[in-house]
């Protein structure tokens, strides 16, 4: 019988590993995985960018979302209630990031804003929308987007904010009437 | 100046909003799908094995813990025996000297002196002893 040495053992555990995770570690397959990521991944990412108010902190966090997607064991009945579930994780991950970093909003100027193109009126008015949302506490950001950028029901806001849903008409009611406030001229 | 009505206010905020999101949908350039995908196999690869790996870790934990333990009490011990030692050295020396103090009360006594002949004279009756048998050969 040859002599099997310790890195030979080390190395056939390691294989006879990668070949027991490669097909379980995940819940989708990579079909499904890729036709969902392709419909929502644009959305997601204006979502994380607008509610952090970072376009960097966007970035690092649309992958890790759809990690923990990919990681949860949770029985997804539909399309809308895993997109749902994928932006309440996006939500506690823009509040987890919020903890002992730096503000993403500074006196209402954020750093998209930074980078927004100008010169035209179209640009000047998007500043304006930037400037006033990022005076809104995060919750109210994330009510508006779901609410008018997304579509979402109130059901499915209270659910990815994790709030009653008896309660999401009055606070939609108070941030749009913040919002509207600060959008005035 | 007219306050906006709340359907006026909605349709300012959808609007707005609504322009918004779809800049930022044209601003957005998430990677590729495929590369998430790698990426999550990766990382999941990675985590099984860093999970797989945990009690071979968590064995390597509790050995070095057992032979630090164990060094540990051999040096407790080590310490207690130079002290014990220490001790004993002090007490001999103790001893040592209060002996000596008495040395002169002891030379002056009654069986000193005779112990002392004794054993002279049997060193003399020994190396007699031993002049005879040895001249004999």
């Amino acid at each position: 019988m040859a002599d099997v040495t310790y890195l030979d053992a080390r190395r056939l555990h390691v294989d006879a590993l990668d070949a027991e995770t490669a097909d379980v570690a995940l819940a989708m397959d990579e079909d499904a995985f890729r036709g969902f990521y392709d419909r929502t991944s644009r959305a997601l990412w204006g979502y994380l960018s607008r509610i952090s108010g970072d376009r960097q902190v966007a970035d690092d966090l649309l992958q890790e979302c759809y990690y923990r997607l990919l990681k949860s064991s949770v029985p997804f009945e539909s399309e809308a209630h895993r997109r749902n579930y994928l932006y309440r994780i996006a939500t506690n991950l823009v509040h987890d990031s919020r903890r002992g970093a730096r503000p993403l909003f500074v006196e209402g100027i954020d750093v998209a804003e930074v980078a927004a193109p100008r010169g035209t009126a179209d640009a000047e008015q998007r500043t304006d929308v930037r400037r006033a949302m990022g005076r809104l506490k995060p919750r109210e950001r994330a009510l508006l987007w779901l609410a008018y950028a997304q579509g979402s029901s109130h059901a499915e806001i209270a659910g990815v904010l994790g709030v009653k849903t008896g309660s999401i008409k009055l606070l939609l009611f108070r941030a749009r009437r913040k919002l509207a406030a600060l959008l005035q001229p | 100046m007219k306050t906006p009505t709340d359907a006026e206010i909605e349709a300012i905020v959808a609007e707005a909003i609504a322009a918004e999101a779809s800049c930022a949908h044209a601003e957005a350039q998430p990677p590729s799908s495929a590369i998430v995908w790698w990426r999550a196999q990766m990382r999941a690869r990675q985590e099984a094995a860093q999970f797989a790996e945990k009690p071979i870790t968590i064995v390597h934990a509790l050995s070095i813990a057992a032979g630090a333990g164990l060094m540990l009490s051999l040096v407790g011990y080590a310490v207690a025996g130079v002290k014990g030692l220490s001790a004993w050295a002090t007490a001999l020396w103790q001893s040592t000297a209060a002996a000596m103090t008495a040395l002169p009360a002891t030379l002056s006594g009654g069986w000193f002196p005779m112990m002392a002949t004794a054993m002279l004279i049997s060193a003399l009756v020994v190396s007699i002893a031993a002049y005879v048998i040895f001249a004999d050969e």
